[in-house]
């Protein structure tokens, strides 16, 4: 056998490996999508059913009477849109400044925000709940949204690593020129940093659309509550009454929306997830 | 990549939501000029519907108050009520089990109730079980006397059922509700029901499977034995008839094999097992009723089997609606709890709906005797409350930490990898342990 | 002289106003919880009024505390996947870094499951290990081997999320292993070749110690993420498992703070699990700051 030929018999392997791999990551994925579609004793058929005869579509509009599925991706929607927008906005212009302006201490501050990294989430909880309880806020969507409107640190981390890569120069002479320092942000420095910053939204705004403790702390209504507690919910309570089908599809729905953005900006995402290393 | 668009849609978005956002902190005050109550409860979906519905009755009989309602799975109630608790955002109405009360009243979450209810010309106190409205009195040292807290919303026996129609069909003479079956009679009818109708070669039909978190007690304390002694404060589950008790209860699977092995067993599996028709006997509360109503063949109550005391025995669970102290409307939602727990209207509303046993005294003896709906013998349900039940050993204790362990390691008796006599000796200081402390935290609670 | 101070301070204050919100954000909501679980964790805290000071005695409780160690086990037993994952992700890298068809579709699949929705996932998977008629299962059946009841049994409840959570986090570990593949030089490779160097041989003296670098992150962050587990057994097991053995620390933490009101017993372990990662964290730090110099 030739070099050639092995090589390629090798890469035909790999492929059906690696084929066999992704079927096993989309099958369960697939089945979830068939149940959502199967009348609610046909899921116990024995053996399965992959494709079910009729597609039962009428569990997708049953959902929405079943339980706040509707204001579940309202309130998910409020929360991780106000606070990636602004809180990117607080971020960049926080990494802005602290990788081109001058002003003293600035190492130190900016290693005290990187402690906070190291502090996880259920640490601060209990406190944090009791802080949002004393002002009156459990039970609404201000928990969720407040903190991160002063930022992101792993944000401001990466944007800062980004941006020392662009050269002093460009804004030193803007500086010269006399541009306010606003502007120094918004006209110059923000365009350089457009991808980065839009990737890092990206990945946060699916952090938080799919962030489950701290709004299972925080939200009782059922009106108040995120997609991911609907859905929780939606499982808690129709499993008794075995209806999967219901459950499977209210989850279809809760998946759509960062799947969707997934797959329009999948080449982003993915780069910018290789670049950075940064969990999203 | 990222255009000009991108963007302007982003500032879009974030403009339409800060203005949801505003929107969303001027809904909090009463800008409808209603007085609103939140009333905070769990449920099944039947039960919700039923609630639902009363309170709805409510809110027209008082158009000037408007009820929320916030209602939970049953797993996650006890979190989420606690978490509204702690987070200061307490519904005005919930339930509470009565083995919060103690730890609720002294820490000033629930208000008196009593000056609403006695003197009450709406309200029948001699009317209502004493058993459910003493769970929740309490008088600043011991649950079962003083002012009253809580209104039991209704009580809940758990009786034994059984699949009349599998019975007959198998040729087994009916159980008589007077005379129980004693443990061993209990394991033959059930070893002559078990069967392999398909012929794979593992029975299909099953005598019984009991969830042991919910039915050993019945066991336990009809073999004279209990979790706890009678100052409450010391676990006795070391008393060799607690054990006897349990490794009858294990051997139902093990030895004499009249349950679903552990492979085909779990709760969810045994209640549809049931549910199909395919189990003689299973435990019945009266939040089945409603689901039960549907069920492909006719079942009836009957006592739990009974050990070596010779009495049958089993829990009265019940749970208390409440009115939070920090309520801007004490007098409505006192209302609203007599109206959910004391009014007949509310009442009848419920029983139909066979989400629960009537409240009333009157009201329970006529829809006991009434035979034409399943199940017939509803009267069994009464006895357990006026003869053979109990509270559950965690409603007298500051908090159910020492009990919860005692399921949570109980697996291997259940597996025949362990004893009863061995469980029930590893298992008692640990438990003690957690009583210690609970204990300890209700003294220092109460300064 | 004077232009230039009054524009340096000019700059000063425009510096510290812009990293202001990050700062006041960092001091509410990080330091001053933080303070104040730690101060929590030496009280009888129970959310509804009562705090007295009580010493070591959470910490002392926590020796004793059979669950709590149960949860600890629980924790790091799961963290098995970590390990497991790496190596099939690097395996699937491997692949996907050759010229073959398909490579970009594969990584976008392979991705999916990252991006889903936790809560949706565990619900799935939940679905998928019933003992009867889940998805796992009836695979299983077709080799004709008859699947336990992952979920309700203590054996298999633990490996059923592992395999989960691998599957999850397969994509995302893949992708960082192929960035680092793709990052390195040809000529190594074609060097090795020229000396007759075997596959093995390759990837042994060239592959791993040019990844090494981002095993070493991938380990520490799924350690960090590992430890609070929390979501998938809210949803899959709601009270804990069978004999509490698929709780995790979190969901310990979680219960007994808000479930059982014990907020400074709950703190005093937040406190633990805190310390643990802050030291992972910090190991992670010297450990990047070496490789840096090493690297130039």
């Amino acid at each position: 056998m030739s070099y050639s030929q092995k090589r390629k018999l090798t890469n035909s392997i790999i492929f059906i490996v690696l084929l066999i791999g992704a079927v096993a990551m989309i099958a369960p994925l697939l089945w979830m999508l068939s149940t959502s579609l199967k009348e609610k004793q046909d899921v116990f058929a024995l053996p399965p059913i992959w494709i079910p005869e009729v597609f039962q579509f009428s569990n997708y509009t049953a959902i929405w009477e079943a339980g706040p599925l509707l204001s579940g991706i309202q309130n998910s929607l409020i929360v991780a849109v106000s606070v990636t927008v602004i809180g990117t906005f607080t971020s960049s212009i926080a990494a802005f400044a602290f990788a081109k302006l001058r002003f003293p201490h600035k190492g130190k501050l900016f290693l005290a925000l990187l402690t906070s990294i190291m502090i996880p989430y259920p640490t601060l909880m209990i406190p944090q709940f009791m802080m949002f309880s004393k002002l009156g806020w459990v039970d609404t969507l201000l928990p969720l949204i407040i903190p991160g409107l002063f930022g992101n640190v792993f944000m401001i981390f990466f944007l800062r690593q980004y941006l020392l890569s662009v050269p002093d120069a460009i804004i030193e002479a803007a500086k010269i020129d006399g541009s306010s320092y606003f502007r120094l942000y918004s006209s110059i420095t923000f365009p350089l940093i457009k991808p980065a910053v839009a990737a890092q939204l990206i990945l946060w705004f699916m952090g938080i659309w799919n962030d489950y403790l701290a709004p299972i702390i925080y939200l009782n209504s059922p009106e108040n509550q995120t997609l991911q507690l609907v859905i929780a919910n939606f499982n808690a309570t129709y499993a008794i009454q075995t209806d999967y089908p219901l459950i499977m599809a209210a989850s279809i729905v809760a998946l759509l929306p960062v799947l969707i953005v997934f797959l329009i900006f999948q080449k982003q995402i993915i780069e910018s997830v290789a670049i950075s290393g940064v969990k999203g | 990549m990222f255009t000009k668009k991108f963007w302007v849609t982003s500032m879009l978005l974030m403009l339409v939501s800060a203005l949801v956002l505003a929107g969303c902190g001027g809904n909090s005050g009463s800008s409808s000029g209603k007085k609103e109550l939140t009333f905070m409860f769990r449920g099944g979906t039947d039960e919700q519907k039923a609630y639902q519905a009363v309170v709805k009755k409510f809110e027209e009989k008082h158009p000037d108050v408007k009820v929320k309602i916030i209602v939970t799975a049953a797993d996650q109630y006890a979190t989420k009520i606690r978490a509204a608790i702690t987070g200061n955002s307490m519904p005005d109405v919930f339930y509470f089990g009565p083995g919060d009360l103690k730890a609720y009243v002294n820490s000033n979450v629930l208000m008196n109730l009593t000056p609403y209810v006695e003197n009450n010309k709406d309200v029948d106190l001699k009317n209502i079980w004493k058993y459910g409205v003493d769970l929740y009195r309490y008088d600043g040292q011991m649950a079962g006397k003083g002012d009253i807290y809580g209104m039991p919303k209704d009580l809940g026996p758990f009786a034994l059922g059984y699949n009349k129609t599998l019975l007959e069909k198998a040729g087994i003479p009916l159980p008589d509700p007077k005379k129980p079956y004693t443990w061993e009679e209990f394991v033959k009818v059930n070893q002559q029901v078990t069967k392999d109708t398909n012929g794979d070669g593992k029975p299909d039909v099953f005598g019984t499977g009991f969830n042991v978190q919910w039915a050993l007690q019945a066991f336990v304390w009809s073999n004279g034995a209990d979790w706890l002694d009678a100052s409450k404060t010391k676990v006795t589950i070391d008393d060799p008839k607690f054990a006897e008790a349990l490794q009858f209860f294990a051997d139902m699977q093990n030895k004499y094999k009249i349950t679903p092995s552990i492979e085909e067993a779990q709760t969810l599996d045994t209640y549809q097992r049931w549910m199909k028709g395919e189990m003689a006997f299973f435990p019945v509360g009266p939040w089945d009723m409603s689901t039960f109503e549907k069920l492909p063949f006719d079942y009836d109550l009957i006592p739990y089997p009974v050990g070596s005391t010779g009495k049958p025995a089993t829990w009265i669970g019940s749970l208390g609606i409440g009115v939070s102290a920090k309520t801007k409307y004490p007098k409505e939602a006192a209302e609203l709890v007599n109206y959910l727990t004391a009014s007949k209207e509310g009442m009848q509303q419920l029983v139909d709906a066979k989400v629960q046993i009537p409240n009333l005294l009157d009201m329970a003896k006529t829809w006991a005797s009434d035979k034409s709906t399943k199940p017939a013998n509803k009267q069994e349900f009464i006895n357990i409350i006026d003869d053979y039940g109990r509270a559950l050993p965690a409603n007298y204790t500051y908090n159910s930490e020492w009990y919860d362990l005692f399921f949570t390691d109980i697996q291997p008796v259940l597996d025949g990898k362990m004893t009863a006599a061995d469980y029930v000796k590893q298992q008692q200081p640990k438990m003690q342990k957690l009583l210690d402390k609970a204990v300890e935290q209700e003294n220092r609670s109460k300064k | 002289m004077n232009i230039k101070s009054s524009l340096y301070r000019k700059e000063m204050i425009y510096g510290y106003l812009f990293i202001l919100p990050p700062l006041i954000g960092f001091l509410i909501f990080v330091l001053f919880p933080f303070l104040y679980s730690l101060y929590g964790s030496f009280t009888d805290w129970d959310g509804l009024g009562q705090m007295n000071f009580i010493g070591l005695d959470n910490y002392k409780d926590l020796l004793t505390d059979d669950l709590f160690y149960k949860a600890m086990f629980n924790t790091f037993f799961l963290m098995l996947g970590i390990p497991i994952g790496l190596l099939l992700a690097l395996l699937l890298a491997l692949g996907l870094n050759r010229k073959i068809p398909g490579t970009t579709t594969f990584r976008v699949i392979y991705y999916i499951p990252v991006i889903s929705s936790l809560a949706a996932v565990s619900i799935m998977w939940n679905w998928a290990y019933n003992g009867d008629y889940g998805l796992v299962n009836q695979f299983l059946a077709l080799f004709g081997i008859e699947g336990p009841n992952w979920l309700a049994n203590k054996d298999t409840v633990k490996p059923a999320l592992i395999i989960m959570t691998v599957w999850k986090g397969l994509g995302y570990t893949m992708l960082l292993y192929l960035a680092a593949l793709q990052s390195i030089s040809r000529t190594y490779y074609e060097a090795a070749e020229l000396d007759g160097a075997n596959g093995w041989q390759i990837f042994r003296n060239i592959t791993w110690p040019m990844v090494q670098p981002v095993t070493f992150f991938l380990v520490v962050t799924n350690i960090i993420g590992g430890s609070q587990i929390f979501t998938e057994m809210n949803i899959m097991t709601p009270t804990g498992g069978p004999e509490y053995s698929s709780a995790s620390i979190v969901f310990y933490i979680w219960q007994k703070a808000f479930g059982n009101l014990q907020m400074g017993y709950a703190s005093a372990m937040a406190m633990i699990l805190g310390i643990f990662i802050f030291i992972i964290t910090l190991v992670q730090f010297k450990m990047n700051e070496r490789s840096a110099y090493d690297g130039d």
